[in-house]
C-alpha cells in the first residue's frame, strides 16, 4: 500500500490507528500515580485537604505526547519504507536477473550485490520465480539455468564474487533460458562497459520483457600495460568515457608491500593516459604488480613478470660447497639479486635456460662440450662474467678477454715488498666511469694479464700501479668480462664493498643487449600457474582445480576460465603473466538500445523506515517516563545550579560515551592472555563460538596455569590482532570473502607468529583444505602449504597425550597444519591450522564433571583437544621433543640391557 | 514475623552498633561540663576536709589521729552524697526508626546517643542510672555500658511508671496526643519524679519538603492520606505542628518536666548541654 511517499508492507497494522481516540480518552482519565512517603507525624495531617487533591486527570500535553508515541509505534509496525518508483512493476510472472560478474563490475560490486538483493527482496514479496544469468563465462556454469525461488536466488547472489575476466555477452546470449518466452520483468545489473556482444544481448533481453539496466555510477578503469624502465615503472591507464578523471597508481611487490606511487590525470577528452611511478631501477625491478589505488579489480591490477626489467642471470654453481655462505656464488648472488633474476646451476642448463648473462666463478679449463656450448651462446649475444681464483691462476681455457700469465701475483705478503694495491681512478671510456673507488678497497692477490696481449682487450679498471684488474673483450655478438680477482673476499676486500655491487650492475647492463642471447630452441612445456588473481585483483596460490596452459596457446592467452590471470612459470623460461585487461579488448561505455530503462546502481534503494519510527516512539516514551516522574515529584530535586551542571554532565556523557569505549580497559586487556575468535557474518555462529571458547577458558583456568581473560571477538578488518595467541575461526553457514584490509591484517598476524585455527565444521565432508568453506574463507589469503597431521604431531603432546587421535563432532576428524618446511622461518611452528571437528559447538554444550577412572566422554576429549590447541599456540614447538621420547626410552633401555 | 521477633531483630541490629553508639555518647559527654558540683560537706563516704572542733561536736567526732599532730582538735568531714536515680525511656515506635535521608541518623539512634551521653555524665557524678521499667538502677563507671542493652531491649511501647523519686528522661518524637502524655507525666509526678522530655524530630517532619502528588502513610496506624499537591498542605501542617509542640511543652512544665526539642540534622551537643544545665539546676 502506498501513501504519498511511503510504502507500507503491513498496511493492516494501520487499522490500529482507529483505536487512538479511545486510547486518548483512557490516558486522559488516568491520573499519574502518587509518590508514596513514610511520614511519622501522619496524625497531624488528618483532616487536611489540598485544593487539587481532586485532580484526576493527566495534563493535556502529556496525553498528546503519549498518543503521538502510540501513533508512531503503530506506523512503525506497518513496516513503512520510502517507496522507490520502480516498485510497482513487480507483477506476477517470472523475473530474469542478469548480472555482469566480470572484473569490470568488481569496483562497484557491493552496490551491484545490494541492487540484486533489493530486486530479489521485491520478487520475494511478490512470490515470483527468478531466473539468474551470469554473463562472465565459467568452466562450470554457475547460474542454474532454471527457475529458482527468490530465496534461493538470494543465496546464490550472496555468494557471488566477480570473476577476474571480462563478461562475454555473446556467450551469455546462448545461455539465456529458452522458457518462458516472456518475463514480467528483466533486470540487468550491468558493469556499464561495452563489448562486441552487448548490442545483440540487449536486443535479446528487450524481446523477453521490460528491461531495466542498472549501471554503476563510475565505470571501471584498467591498467592496460606496465613495464619497468630506467626511470621507474610506466603504465598505461584507460577508462571508459566518463570514468573518474584522476587517480594514482601504486607499484607493489609480490607480497603486497608498496614500493611507490604516482598520480595520473586524464587529459580532457582522452581516455588513455600514461602514468609513472618514479623508482630507482633496482627497486623498480622488485615490483610485481601495478594497481590503481582505491580500485580493487583484476583489470586495475597489472602484473609484472619477474623478468621484466631484470636481466636473467645464471650463476654457475656445481653445488656441494662445504660452506655455502662463504662460497663465491653466494657473494655474487647477494650482490646482483636486487637488480637481476638469478638462477644457479650447471653450465648446460643455464645456457639452455635462456640466460641473458652467465657468471662463472673461479674455474679452470671447461670440458669441451660445455666450453663449446658456452662459446656459441656468447657469440649469439650472451654476456659471460668470469672471476679469477686459484684455479684460473693454475690454468685457464680461451674464454677469457686477455691472455693470462700463469700463476698469481701476491701483493703485501710476508715475503714481498709490495703493499696491497687500491684501484686507480676509472678511465672516462670505462663503463665504470663516474664511480669513485673507496681508498680502503685493496687487492692483495690477482691474476696478471700477459703484457704483450693487453692491447687485445679493453681494460675497464686498473690497479694503482697500472695492472689491469677488470678486462673485457667482445666475442661474436657477445661479451666476456673478467675480474682478475676472486668473487669472494679471499683475494681482496672488493666483494665486501659497495663498489662491487655498482661494478656488477654496470657490467650486467651489457646483458641481453642482443636478443639472440635467449636460446634458439624455446622449451615447449606447459605453463603452470604459480599465483592467480581473483576478481578484486588479489593474488593467491592456485586452487587444486587450476590447470596448466599448453605452450602453444599461452602467448595469445586472454583472461578467461581456462587461462585465469596471474603469474605463470615453466621450466627453462623466465616467468610470464596473463593479465585481466587485454589490449585487444574494447573499453567503452555500454550503449543501450531504446526501450531499456537505465538506472543508477545505488540510486533507488528501498529504505525501510520501521527503525526510525519505532526509535522515535521509544524516545518519546522515554521522555514521557521522565516527565511522569517529574510530575509525580520523584526526580531528585537538586539546587538549580547543580541541576544544570548535572544535565550538562549527563549530556556530555551521552555525547562522548560512544567515542571512547573504555580505552584504558583495552590497554590493560592487551597484557592478558585472551582467547579470540574471528567474527563472521553469522551472529548465531559467533555466539556459539564465544560460548565454546568461554567454556574452554574455564577449563584452562581449572586445569592449567594458563588463565585466560574474557573471550573476545575480533574483526580482522579493524582490530589489532597481535595481542591474541590464537584466533579461532569457525566457518559461518555462508562464508564470504574477506575484505582487503582484513586479508592484509591476517597475513600480518600469521607472519608475526600467530596461530589461526579454522574450523570448517563440516565433519569429514572436506576432502582437502582447498575445497569447501575453507576455500572461500581463505580466498585471497597468503595461505601456506598445508599437510594433514597425524598422531605424532606436536599437537598430540602439548598438554594431554592424545594417543587416539583427535575427537570432534564426527568420529574421524582431520586436521591440516602448515607444513613444517614452510614454517621453517618460525622454527616449524604452524601459523594456520584447519580442522573439521566443529569443536566450539561441543565445548559450548558443557559437560558434567567426571571421575578419573570413568572413560572420557566425547565432550571431555574435545576439551582436551582444545587445551592442547591453546597450549600449542602458547608454547610452539616446545613439546616437539616428546615425539622422540619412545625412541630415547628404547635406546636407554637397550643400553641398560647391554650394561649388566 | 511477630512483632516481638521484629523488635528483637531490630535490637540485635542496634546492639551490633552499640560500641559505636557508646563511644559517640562518651565523646559527647567529654565535651560537656560536669553537672555534679555538689561540693559541700555532708553524709558520705569520701573525705572532704578537716575543720576545727567546735564544742557542740562532742568528743566522738574528734579525729584523734590528726589532732595528735598539733595543739588543736580537728574534726574529719565527709562530702555530702545525694545519690539520685536517673531513669531513661526511649520510644521504639516505627516512626522513631526512620530518617528522611541517608545523611541523617534515625531518630531512635539520636535518642540513644543523647540518653547514653547523659547517663555517662550522671554516672560520673556518682548517680545511679537505669532503664525505666528495666532492672534495678546501678552506679559506677560501667553503669552506662550496662544501661545500653537495657535501653534497646524489646520493651512495652508504653513507658512504665517510675517507682519513686527520681530523674526520668523520656526520649520520643511526642506525636502522640497530648492527653496521653499528660496522664503518664501526672503519674510520674505523683511519685515525685521529675526530669525532661527529649523531643527528637527529623528535618522532613519540620520542613515538610514534599511536592506533587504524594501519598503519606505510616504502617499500623491510620489510613494513608493522599494530597494532589503536597506543597499546599505545608502551611497548615506547620501551624498544627507548632500548636502541638506548644501544648506539649505547657503540659510538661506543669508536671515538672522540661521539654527539649532536637532535630536529627543538628549537632547533639547543644541538646545535651541544655539537658545537663536544666537538670543540674535542681541540685
Amino acid at each position: 500500500m502506498i501513501l504519498g511517499p511511503l510504502f507500507f508492507a503491513a498496511p493492516l497494522a494501520l487499522a490500529a490507528l482507529a483505536a487512538l481516540p479511545i486510547l486518548f480518552l483512557i490516558l486522559r482519565a488516568t491520573p499519574p500515580a502518587p509518590r508514596r512517603e513514610f511520614f511519622p507525624p501522619l496524625r497531624l495531617l488528618l483532616g487536611l485537604r489540598t485544593e487539587e487533591e481532586s485532580r484526576k486527570r493527566a495534563p493535556l500535553w502529556l496525553v498528546l505526547l503519549r498518543a503521538l508515541a502510540a501513533a508512531l509505534m503503530i506506523i512503525g509496525f506497518a513496516r513503512p519504507s520510502l517507496a522507490p518508483q520502480q516498485i510497482s512493476g513487480a507483477a506476477t510472472g517470472p523475473l530474469l536477473l542478469v548480472i555482469d560478474d566480470g572484473w569490470t563490475a568488481a569496483p562497484a560490486w557491493p552496490q551491484a550485490r545490494a541492487a540484486a538483493e533489493d530486486v530479489l527482496a521485491e520478487s520475494e514479496r511478490a512470490k515470483q520465480q527468478v531466473f539468474v544469468v551470469l554473463t562472465a563465462p565459467a568452466r562450470t556454469p554457475r547460474d542454474a539455468g532454471e527457475a529458482l525461488t527468490a530465496a534461493d536466488a538470494r543465496g546464490l547472489v550472496s555468494r557471488l564474487e566477480p570473476k577476474p575476466w571480462r563478461p562475454d555477452r555473446t556467450d551469455a546470449l546462448k545461455r539465456l533460458p529458452k522458457k518462458p518466452e516472456r518475463f514480467a520483468r528483466v533486470v540487468w545489473i550491468s558493469d556499464g562497459v561495452d563489448d562486441p556482444g552487448a548490442a545483440a544481448f540487449a536486443e535479446a533481453l528487450k524481446q523477453r520483457g521490460p528491461v531495466t539496466a542498472r549501471i554503476p555510477p563510475r565505470l571501471a578503469r584498467a591498467v592496460y600495460s606496465a613495464a619497468a624502465t630506467a626511470e621507474g615503472i610506466e603504465a598505461e591507464i584507460r577508462r571508459a568515457p566518463g570514468g573518474l578523471g584522476q587517480g594514482a597508481i601504486a607499484a607493489e611487490t609480490l607480497e603486497g608491500r608498496s614500493l611507490g606511487a604516482g598520480e595520473f590525470r586524464f587529459p580532457p577528452g582522452a581516455d588513455s593516459v600514461q602514468a609513472r611511478v618514479a623508482l630507482p631501477p633496482e627497486i623498480a625491478a622488485r615490483a610485481a604488480r601495478v594497481r590503481i589505488v582505491g580500485e580493487s579489480s583484476a583489470g586495475a591490477t597489472r602484473l609484472l613478470s619477474a623478468g621484466s626489467g631484470r636481466p636473467l642471470v645464471g650463476i654457475v654453481d656445481a653445488g656441494g660447497a662445504q660452506t655455502p655462505l662463504l662460497s663465491d656464488p653466494y657473494y655474487i648472488e647477494r650482490a646482483i639479486a636486487p637488480f637481476a633474476a638469478v638462477r644457479r646451476g650447471d653450465i648446460r642448463p643455464l645456457v639452455d635456460g635462456g640466460m641473458q648473462a652467465i657468471v662463472l666463478p673461479d674455474a679452470s679449463k671447461l670440458a669441451p662440450p660445455e666450453r663449446n656450448a658456452l662459446d656459441t651462446w656468447i657469440k649469439n649475444g650472451g654476456l659471460l662474467l668470469r672471476f679469477a681464483g686459484p684455479r684460473v691462476a693454475n690454468a685457464v681455457d680461451d674464454l677469457v678477454p686477455v691472455k693470462l700469465r700463469p700463476g698469481s701475483r701476491a701483493l703485501g705478503g710476508a715475503m714481498g715488498w709490495e703493499k696491497p694495491q687500491g684501484f686507480a681512478p676509472f678511465a672516462a671510456e670505462s663503463p665504470f666511469a663516474g664511480l669513485t673507488p673507496p681508498a680502503d678497497v685493496t687487492i692483495s692477490r690477482q691474476v696478471l694479464a700477459d703484457p704483450s696481449a693487453e692491447r687485445e682487450a679493453r681494460i675497464w679498471a686498473r690497479l694503482a700501479d697500472g695492472a689491469p684488474v677488470v678486462t673485457a673483450a667482445a666475442r661474436g655478438k657477445g661479451l666476456i668480462v673478467l675480474f682478475h680477482v676472486s668473487a669472494g673476499p679471499a683475494w681482496s676486500n672488493l666483494p665486501l664493498s659497495g663498489l662491487y655491487v655498482d661494478m656488477l650492475r654496470r657490467t650486467l647492463q651489457f646483458s641481453g643487449r642482443a636478443q639472440g642471447a635467449i636460446s634458439e630452441q624455446p622449451s615447449t612445456g606447459p605453463w603452470l600457474p604459480s599465483r592467480l588473481m581473483d576478481g578484486y585483483g588479489a593474488l593467491a596460490p592456485p586452487g587444486s582445480d587450476a590447470k596448466s596452459v599448453p605452450a602453444d596457446i599461452f602467448p595469445d592467452a586472454k583472461a578467461g576460465p581456462d587461462t585465469p590471470p596471474g603469474f605463470y612459470e615453466r621450466a627453462g623460461s623466465p616467468g610470464s603473466t596473463v593479465d585481466a585487461a587485454s589490449p585487444k579488448d574494447t573499453f567503452a561505455a555500454l550503449a543501450l538500445p531504446n526501450g531499456i530503462a537505465r538506472m543508477q546502481l545505488d540510486g533507488e534503494r528501498t529504505r525501510l523506515l520501521t527503525g526510525w519510527f519505532l526509535g522515535l516512539a521509544a524516545l518519546m516514551i522515554a521522555l514521557d517516563l521522565i516527565l511522569a516522574l517529574a510530575l509525580a515529584g520523584r526526580l531528585p530535586r537538586l539546587p538549580s545550579r547543580t541541576q544544570s551542571a548535572f544535565g550538562a554532565a549527563l549530556l556530555a556523557l551521552a555525547v562522548f560515551y560512544p567515542a571512547q569505549p573504555g580505552h584504558a580497559q583495552d590497554a590493560l586487556a592487551k597484557y592478558e592472555t585472551r582467547l579470540a575468535y574471528i567474527r563472521t557474518n553469522d551472529a548465531h555462529r559467533d555466539r556459539i563460538t564465544a560460548q565454546g571458547l568461554e567454556e574452554l577458558s574455564q577449563v584452562l583456568r581449572d586445569r592449567t596455569s594458563v588463565e585466560p581473560g574474557p573471550v573476545v571477538g575480533v574483526d580482522p578488518a579493524r582490530d589489532d590482532l597481535s595481542p591474541y595467541p590464537i584466533l579461532y575461526w569457525a566457518a559461518p553457514d555462508q562464508p564470504l570473502r574477506l575484505s582487503d584490509s582484513a586479508l592484509a591484517n591476517l597475513d600480518r598476524y600469521m607472519r608475526l607468529g600467530g596461530l589461526i585455527f579454522l574450523d570448517t565444521r563440516d565433519a569429514g565432508r572436506t576432502v582437502s583444505p582447498g575445497q569447501g568453506p575453507a576455500a572461500s574463507m581463505l580466498a585471497g589469503l597468503d595461505t601456506p602449504p598445508l599437510e594433514q597431521i597425524s598422531g605424532d604431531h606436536v599437537l598430540t603432546k602439548t598438554f594431554y597425550l592424545l594417543k587416539n587421535g583427535f575427537a570432534g563432532r564426527s568420529g574421524a576428524v582431520r586436521i591440516w597444519a602448515e607444513s613444517s618446511a614452510s614454517a621453517a622461518a618460525r622454527d616449524g611452528v604452524a601459523s594456520l591450522m584447519i580442522g573439521d571437528g566443529d569443536w566450539a559447538s561441543i565445548w559450548a554444550q558443557g559437560g558434567e564433571e567426571q571421575g578419573l577412572d570413568t572413560p572420557a566422554t566425547p565432550h571431555e576429549m574435545a576439551m582436551r583437544f582444545g587445551v592442547n590447541l591453546v597450549m600449542l599456540s602458547l608454547t610452539g614447538n616446545y613439546k616437539s621433543d616428546q615425539v622422540h621420547v619412545p625412541a630415547l626410552l628404547e635406546r636407554l633401555g637397550r643400553r641398560s640391557e647391554a650394561r649388566p | 514475623m511477630s512483632e516481638l521477633q521484629t523488635a528483637r531483630t531490630e535490637a540485635a541490629n542496634l546492639a551490633g552498633d552499640l560500641p559505636g553508639v557508646l563511644l559517640e555518647a562518651r565523646r559527647l559527654a567529654a565535651f560537656t561540663p560536669g553537672v555534679h558540683g555538689r561540693r559541700r560537706s555532708g553524709a558520705g563516704e569520701a573525705f572532704w576536709q578537716f575543720r576545727d572542733h567546735r564544742p557542740e561536736d562532742g568528743a566522738r567526732l574528734v579525729d584523734w589521729r590528726r589532732s595528735a599532730r598539733g595543739e588543736r582538735l580537728y574534726v574529719r568531714e565527709r562530702e555530702r552524697e545525694t545519690a539520685q536515680t536517673g531513669l531513661f525511656w526511649i520510644d521504639r515506635s516505627p516512626g522513631m526508626g526512620w530518617s528522611s535521608s541517608p545523611a541523617t541518623p534515625t531518630k531512635h539512634h539520636r535518642a540513644l546517643v543523647l540518653c547514653l551521653a547523659f547517663a555517662v555524665l550522671l554516672s560520673k557524678g556518682g548517680e545511679r542510672i537505669g532503664a525505666l521499667g528495666g532492672p534495678a538502677p546501678r552506679a559506677g563507671m560501667r553503669a552506662a555500658d550496662r544501661l545500653a542493652p537495657d535501653l534497646i531491649a524489646p520493651q512495652r511501647s508504653e513507658p512504665a511508671e517510675p517507682k519513686g523519686k527520681s530523674i526520668v528522661i523520656y526520649a520520643s518524637d511526642f506525636y502522640a496526643p497530648v492527653e496521653l502524655w499528660a496522664q503518664r507525666l501526672k503519674a510520674a509526678a505523683a511519685v515525685g519524679a521529675s526530669g525532661a522530655l527529649i523531643q527528637i524530630s527529623d528535618p522532613a517532619e519540620e520542613d515538610f519538603p514534599f511536592r506533587g502528588r504524594t501519598q503519606f502513610e505510616q504502617p499500623g496506624t491510620v489510613q494513608p492520606i493522599t494530597f494532589g499537591r503536597a506543597e499546599e498542605a505545608r502551611e497548615a501542617y506547620a501551624s498544627r505542628l507548632v500548636q502541638h509542640r506548644q501544648a506539649m511543652r505547657e503540659m510538661a512544665r506543669i508536671y515538672g518536666f522540661m521539654l527539649i526539642a532536637h532535630r536529627t540534622d543538628h549537632s547533639a551537643a547543644p541538646a545535651l548541654s541544655l539537658l545537663t544545665a536544666s537538670l543540674s539546676e535542681r541540685g
